[in-house]
């Protein structure tokens, strides 16, 4: 056993630091984005229309520090023609902090056709091309208004991109990088640390044998190569089924058990939305805003539709199919006894989810999970304002995945469960769906109760943190939690000393972030591409640490019996959702500054 | 006389009803081992014996008195100590020591021509080694007897034997007449 050396170790990470201190101190104050002399500020900094788009608003902030004469506004520029302000504006004086705001508009119509060969002379007779009722030409021009004896342009485009650019290339990108980078490696990662994290909660080992010799260097990675061994053991086992089976509903409930699973995570919004084009820039929330209605950007959300909640209740339900068809089509009475209690549960328990979920929208107004995180990050977090909604929505959600102490379906010691005839990776797909579910419902309670990808207290907004301290607290915070646990594991074994050093080396680079910001103000303003990044990794964080919280519950509490299973469902959770919507609308509707006197 | 009947009555209280405060404390307890296990130096509490693991070294997890594959002792000369006086042999319940004696060419002493010990026959008692008046032969390797292809591999020679052997601090044959002399406190049995 090495001894550990802790001077060594804290000497070169404050080495580290200092360094980088000096470093970045030598690179002298970060330029911000948006220009010091540039005290009116637009938002968003471009305005993009599409033929379908109404009116767009234009926020004009006063960003210095003394009031500022804000007048002349006028549209110039190529195709100034089809822009126009939708209200009359008029000169005003903005004083610092204050915002105006405008209404702009497109005239489409004057719009149609190819771009060019329109004002080029004509040389030779051409028959003029066809001009279909939706072809439109591209058109800029931008918006000028005077202040203080400087004009500022606001760049204004129109464009009319083609379905497949603006939606099913991002959707597609987007569904990749949700399914192949996130939910797979999780789900995957989940079948590792369901068995190491029991293994540690009771004292023992757990996996640690599958290895591999790359020239000579073994690897072992505390048993992470579980996964690939698991999933080439399930591969080459025995395709079997049973031979009075229904052999084509035997091979779809499989499908139906996983597919649902997966589609479910088109309405989780990951982030808030991405700029393509701005990414390095320093972007306000108008401007994310923008991005996120499809122009100049996509929102991080596989499909972002009005009925969202509703569409994972229909969507999850199918997924009772699976189950059910399942132990039916085996031909086996203990499969088909677990099928029975698999429906029975999930139809209880999805009464429970949904009357649970109804307090919550009754709080943010929306079905939608990207307007619902936004109207978290407006308020408070969902766990404040439904701290009951919260607890029996967990409760439910982790009854609808199945798992212990739910596993009644299952039923390992009774009845093996609706799954008990298949084998192979037939099986694989059921047990894997069952961690896919288990991601799903982090994500799910992450986006209702937890903020979605949003920072605690709101600290992290569209254009950086709000303030100066925040990012102080931020990277501090963060470069301590990553120190500590970099050392601890460090001095765990010394299998881990890499990985230790590791999250040490980046928590001491947070450190240095913090110092840094001590140093210059920096924080405040940060590129696009950094919040975006940040936002998306505190999701991440967020879903693993539910995922870490539901294995904990699994193996620490005792399963139920039927009986009590049922009537936790129908006399527990029931009745404890109803009197939460109850309470729930009585004070939303005295606290609706808008609420009528008497009654709706 | 009546029948006795002790009526056990549960008390609920309203914390245990809610069962929220009970499922925290244990969800502590579980996350307190996790914590505890994943994060400090040798696993925490995990008290596993890695037994067989490529890259654990077994005879750190054996007794110093475990009794393995039988290895015989040799002389500062490199010549076995065994004097083939036939102890361990006689006293082996299993009867799997066998033993020719011859002549030793440098001195009066005997020695064994062959020594053989069937691995497969022996019990591991430990008994030849008790017997043994010259330190000659010890079952201290912390070797199990490996499994072998045929059963002759598992017929262990002098060579064999000696081969895992090593010096010993003992006396060859023993300080005889001279022990109280020279060392009075070391058996008790003798006395002042």
């Amino acid at each position: 056993m090495r001894p550990y050396r802790p001077p060594l170790v804290l000497l070169s990470h404050l080495l580290v630091v200092l360094l980088g201190v000096v470093g970045l101190s030598a690179c002298g104050d970060p330029k911000s984005a948006v220009a010091q002399h540039d005290v009116l500020r637009a938002e968003p900094v471009d305005l993009t229309f599409h033929p379908t788009t109404g009116k767009l608003g234009l926020t004009i902030v006063n960003t210095g520090d003394k009031p500022t004469a804000v007048g002349d506004f006028r549209i110039e520029g190529g195709d100034w023609e089809a822009f126009r302000l939708a209200t009359a504006v008029n000169p005003t004086v903005l004083r610092p902090g204050e915002r105006m705001h405008l209404e702009l508009e497109v005239d489409a119509t004057s719009l149609r056709g190819p771009g060019g060969e329109r004002r080029s002379a004509v040389v030779e007779e051409v028959a003029p091309p066809e001009i279909g009722p939706n072809d439109y030409r591209p058109a800029s021009a931008h918006l000028q208004f005077a202040s203080a004896g400087r004009v500022t342009s606001v760049p204004l485009r129109f464009e009319d991109p083609s379905w497949v650019s603006t939606y099913l290339l991002p959707a597609l990108a987007k569904v990749l990088l949700l399914v192949l980078a996130f939910i797979m490696p999780v789900a995957s990662l989940l079948t590792w640390l369901e068995r190491k994290q029991s293994a540690m909660m009771q004292d023992r080992v757990g996996p640690n044998m599958a290895r591999i010799s790359i020239g000579g260097l073994t690897l072992r990675l505390w048993g992470l190569l579980h996964i690939a061994t698991d999933g080439l053991k399930m591969l080459f086992k025995e395709d079997f089924i049973p031979r009075r089976a229904h052999r084509e509903l035997y091979t779809l409930a499989p499908l139906l058990a996983l597919v649902p699973a997966l589609v479910v995570f088109a309405i989780v919004p990951f982030g808030d939305a991405l700029c393509y084009g701005h990414l390095l820039d320093v972007l306000s929330q108008a401007d994310v805003d923008q991005c996120a209605a499809s122009r100049g950007g996509t929102p991080l959300q596989v499909a972002q539709i009005d009925v969202g909640l509703l569409f994972y209740f229909a969507i999850a339900s199918i997924a009772t199919y699976g189950t059910t068809l399942a132990g039916w089509a085996s031909y086996n009475k203990w499969a088909v006894l677990g099928s029975l209690r698999a429906s029975a549960q999930m139809i209880s328990y999805e009464v429970a989810i949904g009357l649970t979920v109804v307090g919550a929208l009754l709080v943010y107004g929306s079905l939608e999970p990207h307007a619902i995180v936004r109207a978290q990050l407006e308020s408070h977090w969902g766990i404040v304002l439904q701290p009951v909604a919260f607890i029996l929505f967990f409760t439910a959600a982790i009854a609808e995945t199945k798992r212990a102490p739910f596993d009644i379906p299952e039923g390992e010691s009774e009845i093996i469960g609706y799954f008990l005839e298949y084998s192979g990776m037939r099986f694989g797909l059921f047990f894997l769906g069952e961690f896919i579910e288990v991601v799903f419902v982090s994500a799910l309670v992450t986006t209702l109760f937890l903020g979605g990808w949003a920072l605690p207290l709101g600290i992290l907004g569209a254009s950086g943190f709000t303030s100066a301290l925040a990012c102080q607290a931020f990277f501090a915070g963060g470069g301590l939690v990553l120190c500590l646990t970099g050392a601890a594991i460090w001095r765990a074994s010394k299998h881990a000393e890499t990985l230790g050093a590791l999250l040490l080396l980046i928590g001491s680079v947070h450190l240095t972030l913090a110092l840094w910001s001590a140093f210059t103000g920096w924080g405040t303003a940060l590129p696009h591409l950094a919040i975006v990044t940040i936002g998306m990794l505190t999701w991440g964080i967020k879903v693993l640490a539910l995922c870490w919280l539901q294995l904990l519950i699994r193996w620490t509490l005792p399963r139920f019996r039927y009986d009590q299973l049922m009537s936790l469902g129908w006399k527990g959770l029931l009745p404890l959702s109803i009197a939460n919507i109850v309470l729930t609308a009585l004070v939303v509707y005295l606290l609706a500054p808008s609420a009528p006197v008497g009654g709706p | 006389m009546t029948i006795g009947v002790k009526k056990v009555s549960l008390h609920r209280t309203a914390r245990d009803q809610v069962f929220l405060p009970a499922i925290l404390e244990g969800l502590l307890t579980s996350a307190r081992h996790f914590f505890k296990n994943t994060m400090t130096k040798g696993m925490g509490d995990v008290d596993t014996i890695r037994y067989g693991e490529p890259d654990v070294d077994i005879k750190t997890y054996y007794p110093d008195r475990f009794r393995g594959v039988h290895r015989l002792m040799y002389r500062d000369d490199g010549s076995v100590r065994c004097v083939a006086c036939m102890c361990c042999s006689t006293v082996c319940p299993a009867k799997c020591i066998y033993i020719v004696a011859e002549d030793r060419q440098d001195n009066a002493e005997k020695g064994p021509a062959s020594f053989v010990i069937d691995e497969l026959k022996c019990v591991v008692c430990g008994l030849c080694v008790e017997a043994c008046p010259c330190d000659a032969i010890r079952m201290d390797t912390k070797q199990h007897m490996t499994p072998t292809e045929r059963r002759e591999d598992a017929v262990l020679g002098k060579v064999e034997l000696m081969s895992r052997g090593g010096p010993s601090v003992a006396t060859q044959g023993g300080l005889g007449p001279e022990f109280r002399a020279v060392a009075p406190q070391a058996d008790p049995r003798f006395g002042q």
